[in-house]
């Protein structure tokens, strides 16, 4: 990366990302589209290429790997949109896994079982559950792949005419090896790829100024998967602001009309079909359960589980030193279930989904306060994070997956300045761990952890050297030093987390090796190893503590990004 | 930056390797009674463990008995027990037979990572820093050249997918070569010693690195010569003696070394087995060779072709005059090529062997030049012989995956034709017929009357190449071998000190090997700066 010279004929006989991500520029042909209103023309180059082609060949190979039920969830999806007319998809319980994505998620389904029919009918049979011949795998994985090209393709053209290329150029290469698409999507099995590549295109738009496309997108991307409400604020108040208002602050009526019939066509096609027939409210309870409890199964890292476990230590503490207060018992007995069910508190107050809601709405004001003042492109960037960000920091019931959310529109500001970046770095370390728990097979965890340690070197370390900053005062000094510690505990964590299971397999194992040398000894018979003894010790408490650290750490981690990143973004000019 | 690309490099090959794990093994996964060459290993970790020394060679043979040399075993001890650590049920004797648990499959899948990082890895990393050392500038091509060998395909599938442990034989033997070059040839002796003793199958290499060492004798005069001939003789047959000591006196009786040898050389089995893309499988389908003679005759038939094979690597290697390292790969891909395409009992999983000089001749092209042609062209229609095992075995997306990403990382465009050399038309046709291939079977079912038609028609179409490959190789050696010589010659009698340099790979004699195309070379302009230097850096 010294030299822009760099030889050619050498860097043909193979380039790998890493050399890619450096390499320079050849001139002004190279950052400038030809024609950049064509979205078929992509321009790739070589280097782009490769890391499109080698990343595809590792998707590929993961094809075999542990799939979560989210596969069987989409499969029945596939099914029960082919064989059933649409007045029966929000309605069909065939399978516990109903649909409950909008609507043009469930149309997209249908669209991808029509090549399904054809390579295996038993795909789309509706009560053939579970199904898991290699057919349904390689022919959903690579719907996952197909469906990410939208991704690429707008990482891409990001790249071209970004302000710097370069910089841009490791960003979009950090969003498309993301190691959380590769967790989510790749392994687990979710379409994340696919439509946080709509919502980067939709992005995109805004930075071309082409609001109204832009505004198109996210509604589109609404009627995806409702889970994009959460950036909706930031939406609503940068394009209010920026295009269907003047600079002055005046309404203009043609661009508020134009912005708000388009946003309404993309609602009738999506909803239309289902207000026709009066599903709406049949379709509406499918997509906001509103019964599950405060914390997800194992808690996402967010306010909610720092507060979750300080009322575990607090009733701790209560129950050694005998003070006298007034317990739930109810919050009693759900610390004993360990991370499964509804979460009760037992010393501090209960948190309703009220509280969730009216808390979130509160911090979000704050930053669209400052976004309705300054609603330039940059802005509109840093209050869209922090949408998404408050959401899932404060949101009731938030799953660890929406992480993304925040780590995805945080990557593009990752390149504006140190102290972005530096918040990016601790909130994708704490962000991409928080997601390792999602695995729990051993050979899916060397991959996740390696994959993850191989992107923050890919990506940290070209972003470091372009945008270090040296700290200036004695308080950044600590902080610098701070962070650092935190980062390098992720190391220390990981292996905490794999040692605690593994020891307790080293007990299981040497009571079962006791078992074995008996036999050997020339017994007769040998007794078998008592199945029930070996569930009863895997399921001790033992099992949830390195979920219940890994939680702990990572929220620390994301709550201190949070209030990095509302601080950088409140005082930015 | 520049400090982190490798330890990039190194690591992305370990994720791909272990990726690669992910999928299905050997044929037999879930097939019982025998299972497959999964089983084979688990089974000999189980045995190891379990029972004494003396029995490991004669416990049980028809279910996996133990067929190859000590250091096999004594690995498989090794992850035995580690392995019983975790989980003594993994190898609990005779009980644990055709075990299949998540557990015990990644705890395998890691005995081949493990080994394979702790042997292979090295070696090829050493292997790039000693063999191309003239690029130490170009960081970013060696470490080219280190992906282009550590990503083989051929190799990740067949270790890392089929499931063996090819990798630690090959490593022992690039070991070997990596000392050749130093000039350590006592420790290179001993590290191929170690590489025969994993697998016989290293043998293939014997014929090229005999004659090396034995050219290298004769080359350096009757004493020095004398003297590094008992030295590498004591070193290897102590190194064997120990290898084999539990099967020798005083520690057995002295029949009881039998029992392994017979087992390690079993001439009691067929002439080739399944499908290979060898001779004999080949011209099989017109010439039935088992219905014309007898196993004997075959045996001696066989032997005699193998050895009119290899014999141009040995007599390129030994004439005395100039023992040229540098010969050394071209000679080691004639005698296993020759010992894959005429020797008796070859798997096809035995292409690995010629696949190794392959790619390190390849690992030091210039992309587009002839060599690089070659070697590609090798690598893929051996990746594409073995198609029938890897389909067998349910690893048709992970050669998918192999066969894509090394091609892209190695920069190889087989469908540009720019010199109009003869290996670029080949390649053409021999890809067009491969995907041909892909395709009817994709599209056809076979007849009834030949349900292995698409394997046979497999092994005709990759054999011609194998044997083009051999003759190549034969060809590269005579001319570097000849221009070597007419250097030799010119540089006059008396400069002994001075050719003695030739031994190591960097040496004056570059710029003529370099211009037949044929040197372990990138790039013109590096070796004519290092050229002109050449001659000052004496060993």
């Amino acid at each position: 990366m010294s030299s822009p010279l760099r030889c050619r004929t050498h860097v043909q006989a193979g380039r790998r990302p890493e050399e890619i991500l450096e390499e320079e520029p050849k001139g002004l042909d190279d950052i400038e589209p030809k024609n950049p209103s064509s979205w078929w023309h992509l321009d790739a180059s070589a280097s782009e290429w490769d890391i499109f082609i080698l990343s595809t060949s590792l998707k590929l190979l993961l094809f075999p790997a542990y799939r979560s039920t989210d596969f069987e969830v989409h499969r029945n999806w596939l099914a029960i949109t082919h064989s059933l007319p649409l007045s029966q998809w929000y309605y069909d319980t065939t399978s516990e896994w109903t649909l409950d994505y909008p609507p043009f998620f469930a149309y997209f389904e249908k669209l991808l079982s029509i090549p399904a029919a054809f390579i295996d009918r038993r795909i789309v049979d509706l009560n053939n559950l579970n199904y898991g011949a290699w057919s349904v795998v390689a022919y959903q994985r690579t719907t996952v792949i197909v469906a990410e090209l939208v991704l690429a393709a707008v990482a891409l053209k990001f790249v071209r005419g970004a302000v710097d290329p370069l910089m841009q150029r490791i960003v979009s290469a950090s969003l498309v090896l993301h190691p959380g698409f590769l967790i989510v999507d790749h392994i687990h099995f979710q379409y994340n790829g696919f439509m946080f590549g709509i919502l980067l295109w939709s992005i995109y738009m805004a930075r071309q100024g082409d609001k109204l496309a832009s505004g198109f997108l996210f509604a589109v991307l609404l009627n995806f998967k409702h889970i994009y409400m959460y950036l909706a604020p930031a939406y609503f108040v940068y394009l209010l602001r920026s295009f269907c208002m003047s600079p002055q602050g005046q309404l203009l009526p043609r661009n508020f009309l134009l912005l708000a019939n388009i946003v309404l066509v993309v609602f009738v096609v999506s909803l239309g079909p289902f207000i026709l027939m009066g599903q709406l409210p049949q379709l509406l309870s499918r997509l906001f359960p509103f019964t599950r409890g405060l914390n997800h199964a194992y808690w996402a890292p967010n306010a909610w589980a720092l507060v979750t476990a300080a009322d575990r230590v607090l009733l701790h503490i209560v129950k050694q030193t005998g003070v006298k207060l007034a317990l739930n018992a109810s919050g009693v007995a759900s610390t004993s279930r360990g991370l499964v069910g509804d979460t009760v508190f037992a010393v501090l107050p209960n948190v309703k989904p009220i509280h969730t809601f009216l808390v979130t709405l509160l911090s979000q004001t704050v930053f669209l306060v400052k976004l309705s003042r300054v609603p330039t492109y940059k802005s509109f960037l840093g209050a869209l994070t922090l949408c998404g960000y408050t959401s899932y920091m404060f949101g009731w019931h938030v799953h660890e997956k929406a992480i993304l959310l925040v780590l995805v529109p945080l990557s593009l500001l990752a390149p504006e300045s140190y102290a972005y970046f530096r918040t990016f770095t601790i909130a994708s370390a704490a962000g991409v761990f928080s997601l390792f728990p999602l695995l729990f097979t051993p050979a899916e965890i060397f991959v996740e952890v390696l994959c993850s340690i191989l992107w923050a070197t890919l990506i940290f370390v070209p972003l470091n050297r372009r945008l270090y900053e040296f700290p200036r005062s004695l308080p950044s000094v600590i902080m610098d030093l701070l962070e650092k510690l935190y980062l390098a505990g992720f190391l220390l964590l990981q292996v905490l987390v794999m040692a605690l299971p593994a020891l307790e397999a080293w007990i299981t194992g040497a009571r079962q090796a006791t078992g074995a040398t008996k036999c050997i000894a020339g017994e007769f018979s040998c007794p078998e190893p008592d199945p029930a003894q070996i569930t009863k010790s895997e399921a001790s408490n033992l099992a949830f503590l390195p979920l219940m650290m890994t939680s702990v750490y990572c929220a620390v981690g994301l709550v201190w990004a949070f209030l990095r990143l509302s601080f950088i973004y409140l005082r930015q000019e | 930056m520049r400090a982190w690309v490798l330890p990039c490099v190194l690591l992305g090959s370990v994720l791909v390797k272990w990726a690669m794990g992910l999928g299905s093994y050997s044929a037999g996964q879930g097939t019982p009674p025998l299972f497959g060459d999964y089983e084979a290993q688990r089974h000999w970790m189980e045995i190891t463990v379990h029972l004494p020394v003396r029995e490991w060679y004669t416990y049980d043979l028809q279910y996996w008995g133990l067929d190859y040399p000590p250091l096999t075993a004594y690995v498989s001890w090794l992850c035995g027990i580690v392995g019983s650590w975790f989980d003594p049920a993994w190898f609990a004797l005779d009980r644990s037979r055709g075990i299949e648990t998540p557990g015990s499959k990644v705890y395998m899948r890691a005995t081949v990572l493990a080994l394979d990082t702790l042997v292979y890895l090295p070696a090829v990393l050493l292997f790039t820093r000693v063999w191309h050392p003239h690029r130490s500038k170009r960081s970013q091509v060696r470490n080219v050249a280190l992906i282009t060998v550590l990503l083989q395909p051929a190799l990740l599938l067949i270790d890392f997918g089929h499931f063996q442990y090819n990798s630690v034989m090959l490593g022992f033997t690039l070991l070997a070569l990596n000392c050749f070059a130093k000039n350590r040839d006592l420790l290179g002796a001993f590290f191929f010693v170690l590489s025969l003793g994993f697998k016989q199958m290293a043998l293939y290499y014997a014929p090229a690195i005999g004659s090396y060492l034995i050219g290298k004798c004769i080359y350096l005069g009757p004493k020095d010569g004398l003297q590094l001939f008992i030295r590498l003789a004591f070193v290897t047959s102590v190194t064997f003696l120990l290898l084999f000591l539990p099967w020798l006196p005083p520690f057995a009786p002295p029949r009881a070394i039998l029992d392994p040898v017979s087992r390690i050389f079993p001439f009691d089995r067929g002439l080739f087995e399944d499908k290979v893309a060898n001779f004999w499988c080949a011209s099989n389908v017109v010439f039935k060779w088992r219905a014309w003679l007898e196993r004997g005759a075959l045996v001696k038939l066989s032997a005699g072709l193998t050895a009119l094979g290899f014999l141009p690597a040995v007599v390129t290697l030994s004439d005395g005059t100039t023992p040229v390292l540098r010969l050394l790969p071209y000679a080691l891909l004639t005698s296993s090529m020759a010992f894959f395409l005429f020797s008796f009992q070859v798997h096809e999983k035995t292409i690995l062997l010629p696949l190794l000089p392959v790619t390190l001749l390849l690992s030091g092209a210039a992309p587009d030049s002839g060599p690089f042609a070659w070697c590609a062209l090798v690598n893929n229609v051996a990746v594409f012989s073995m198609w029938p095992l890897l389909k067998k075995d349910g690893l048709g997306t992970q050669y998918l995956a192999a066969i894509v990403m090394w091609n892209r990382v190695i920069g190889y465009r087989p469908f540009r034709v720019r010199e109009g050399m003869f290996v670029q038309y080949l390649s053409m046709v021999v890809y067009v017929t491969l995907l041909l291939l892909h395709v009817l079977e994709m599209l056809v079912p076979p007849p009834a009357r030949y349900p292995d038609l698409f394997a046979a028609l497999n092994v005709l179409a990759s054999t011609p190449v194998f044997v083009l490959t051999w003759l190549w190789s034969i060809k590269c050696g005579a001319q570097a071998l000849w221009a070597l010589g007419g250097l030799g010659a010119g540089a006059g009698a008396g400069s002994r000190h001075k050719r003695t340099t030739t031994l190591s790979p960097v040496k004056e004699g570059e710029e003529r090997v370099q211009a037949t195309g044929l040197g372990f070379g990138v790039a013109g302009e590096v070796h004519q700066r290092r050229g002109s230097k050449g001659d000052a850096r004496t060993t």
